[in-house]
């Protein structure tokens, strides 16, 4: 008897284990791969949006596809929809999200259109044809911490936020790490503007940085005003998104890039070759998986301190570096991650301390 | 000699614009259409010198948004909140309350609706109800301070209620950051309400919050032209003093129109979280302030046209997004059709409310 009923569960087992890889099964594509992105913002918005449509043209060439895309579609459903539904009735079956906001429509088009595969830039849902994909902004900021504090002479290092949460937070304890390798006493001065677009606020941030003594203004906010005020001022910064020296040659020593074409090209071909099986929770790219890299070096850092920022770098492409590996405490002496540790991801997310010399509002 | 006998009569033809008490509807009705016609035919001047073939925009574009079920249910998704802060504005400008602050009603009425849900307050099947309710204290709430510093001390209410919204917007900022971001991601939006505390959809895909809003334009239409308030408000509009020296209680009916179209804004809110994010959001009131405004202006104030000036701005919403899908245009070119198609309807008016009419020389 308790042989059958054994043999019953293993049954059972077996079954249910068909059953999940029956799951298991990717998606294929019905048809030649129709590609279309949804941005944001106009296209040259200088930084996030025309870092993706900069990506979509390398994409297009690397590919052989030509990608369509829409552009300024804000956050709300009502807006997303039509977009989308809209593109799949035309026969776009691959669509390219660029929006926190997009998430929850995005999950609930994927359950609706189980054909289509979809993909969002740092979205937060994911499913059996939705991936969300996003950079450690930390390993890149990392660097441009090492380049701001090689091109300030006090030490004194402001940082201009959008919103104090996880991945402004992860950027700005990095920030001040990177600095710490260069210069142990620099402090970063954080202030959040409370927007992500708002170059007012920016500027009045900017400068009332500068005018407290900081000599290298860096930022986690979409405009390069922050460069342009540092460079009006006649001090050194270091940008977000794109290649700042574009708008302040005079001042940008560093930015931090995104080069969505590196993962998407991978990614994109894997889902063209058919049994596409996103990652459940998400593609959180380090940079050797081509989430960011930097534009460095501007001007005022010597050859010797860029050989070191190169030198960081070549290891986080390697992923021999780890930014939040312990031992690693924040400010109040609380240890966040023990020797031989790395910090997991939903703890990154959630990041709400920071790591000595930073100063914030908070 | 010859020259005078041929400029003579052009000299003495004159004509004098005057002002018309009445049009019949179906006129007016034709002149609105004319006028839209007209912007059509600009906007797709404006398209095919862009480079859009000429062929295609009628078939695609026109027919495409109007009658295919999808697009149609698009407009609809989208109207019902545009509806409200439509009926918003005509209320408060009806009372000469120039309410500039209906995005900041939107937000506390969703700010309420979403307390409930955070707080879990009452039984499942009656939170919707109390959601709707909280929503519409909420946004009457946030009108309350405006309009008593008008109607007490003066204070001008573009200024208030401009600034209120600033206050609310960072409110909500504070929340979305804070103390109600989702636990689960820490993300800035609030957690997902329940399948019970959406708007639910109807038999046939359409959300509960159309019916509702056609509901309510029925109700202001009442309010605004039966009702004993409606009377007072036709007063005051016209002229508050007289309306005062006549015995019209001129602050009470402020204070009521005002106080409804804060309510109503509120609704608005509710409507977007709870029949489109299932959340709230740390952006979704962007737009409908101004768009309430709009829509307000282009209807003279009535409930009925601004019903159907909503629906028309939500088509131009989802068109112009359909415009960019096909064609890869800016969506600054969408923005400038938007802008030619409302200047059209909008100087119609001057049509409808005037005539030309010549008059003869004084000789």
């Amino acid at each position: 008897m308790k042989k059958m009923i054994f043999s019953a569960c293993l049954a059972l087992a077996g079954f249910f284990g068909l059953i999940s890889t029956v799951n298991a099964e990717g998606l294929t594509l019905e048809g030649p791969p129709k590609i279309a992105m949804l941005y944001i913002s106009p296209t040259n918005d200088g930084g996030w949006t025309q870092a993706f449509d900069e990506a979509r043209q390398r994409l297009e060439k690397d590919l052989g596809i030509k990608i369509q895309y829409v552009e300024s579609v804000p956050e709300s459903a009502s807006a997303i929809r039509p977009a989308v539904e809209r593109f799949i009735k035309r026969g776009a079956n691959i669509i390219i999200g660029t929006a926190f906001g997009y998430s929850d429509t995005f999950k609930a088009l994927s359950e609706e259109y189980p054909n289509v595969a979809f993909l969002n830039g740092s979205g937060t849902t994911n499913g059996p044809n939705l991936l969300s994909f996003y950079g450690r902004t930390y390993e890149s900021q990392y660097l441009c911490g090492m380049a701001a504090a090689a091109a300030s002479k006090t030490g004194k290092l402001g940082f201009v936020a959008a919103n104090p949460f996880g991945q402004v937070n992860w950027t700005i304890n990095a920030y001040a790490m990177g600095a710490h390798e260069i210069n142990p006493d620099a402090t970063v001065t954080v202030v959040y503007t409370g927007a992500w677009n708002d170059p007012t606020k920016e500027r009045s941030a900017t400068k009332a940085l500068i005018d407290q003594g900081a000599d290298v203004i860096g930022q986690h906010v979409d405009t390069p005003t922050p460069q342009l005020v540092a460079q009006e001022n006649g001090v050194y910064g270091t940008g977000h998104h794109r290649d700042f020296r574009e708008f302040a040659p005079k001042a940008t020593v560093c930015s931090s890039v995104w080069v969505w074409d590196r993962f998407l090209k991978t990614e994109l071909e894997k889902i063209i070759a058919g049994n596409w099986v996103p990652n459940p929770n998400g593609a959180l790219l380090s940079m050797q998986e081509g989430g960011t890299d930097i534009a460095c070096c501007g001007p005022n850092i010597s050859e010797e301190e860029e050989a070191k920022i190169m030198a960081a770098r070549d290891k986080l492409l390697k992923g021999e570096l780890q930014i939040y590996a312990g031992p690693l405490y924040d400010q109040d002496g609380n240890l966040r991650a023990a020797e031989g540790e790395v910090i997991p991801d939903p703890e990154l997310w959630q990041m709400d301390w920071f790591v000595d010399g930073v100063i914030t509002q908070q | 000699m010859s020259e005078l006998a041929l400029r003579r009569p052009l000299i003495n033809r004159r004509y004098t614009l005057e002002l018309r008490q009445h049009m019949a509807w179906y006129w007016q009705a034709l002149i609105l259409g004319a006028s839209l016609v007209l912007g059509l035919l600009v906007s797709g001047a404006i398209l095919v010198a862009a480079g859009v073939p000429a062929g295609e925009l009628l078939n695609e574009f026109v027919l495409y948004t109007l009658f295919d079920a999808q697009s149609l249910k698009s407009v609809l998704f989208q109207a019902s909140p545009l509806i409200m802060v439509g009926l918003a504005g005509c209320l408060a400008f009806r009372a000469r309350f120039w309410n500039l602050g209906l995005e900041g009603q939107m937000i506390f009425g969703a700010i309420g609706a979403t307390a409930i849900t955070l707080w879990d307050i009452g039984s499942p099947s009656l939170r919707l109800p109390l959601m709707i309710l909280t929503a519409m204290a909420c946004g009457l709430l946030w009108a309350v301070a405006p309009v008593l510093l008008r109607l007490k001390l003066r204070v001008n209410e573009i200024v208030s209620t401009l600034m209120l919204n600033y206050i609310a917007v960072n409110f909500l900022l504070h929340l979305m950051y804070g103390p109600w971001k989702d636990p689960k991601d820490a993300f800035p939006y609030s957690p997902k309400y329940e399948s019970f505390e959406l708007l639910p959809d109807l038999p046939g895909g359409l959300s509960l919050s159309i019916p509702i809003a056609i509901g309510l334009a029925v109700l202001v239409l009442w309010f605004v032209s039966i009702s004993r308030a409606g009377l007072y408000l036709r007063f005051v509009d016209k002229s508050p003093d007289v309306a005062r020296s006549v015995g019209v209680p001129v602050a009470r009916t402020i204070l009521m129109a005002v106080l409804f179209s804060g309510a109503l804004a509120g609704l608005a809110g509710l409507m977007v979280a709870a029949g489109q994010e299932g959340r709230l959001t740390h952006s979704f009131y962007v737009g409908y302030g101004f768009s309430g405004i709009l829509i307000a202006f282009l209807a003279r104030n009535n409930p009925i046209a601004a019903t159907c000036a909503a629906l028309l701005i939500a088509t131009l919403f989802v068109a112009g997004r359909s415009l960019q899908v096909f064609y890869q245009i800016p969506f600054a070119m969408v923005q400038l059709i938007q802008a030619v198609l409302v200047i059209c309807v909008a100087s119609s008016d001057f049509f409808i409310r005037h005539r030309i009419r010549r008059v003869q020389g004084g000789e």
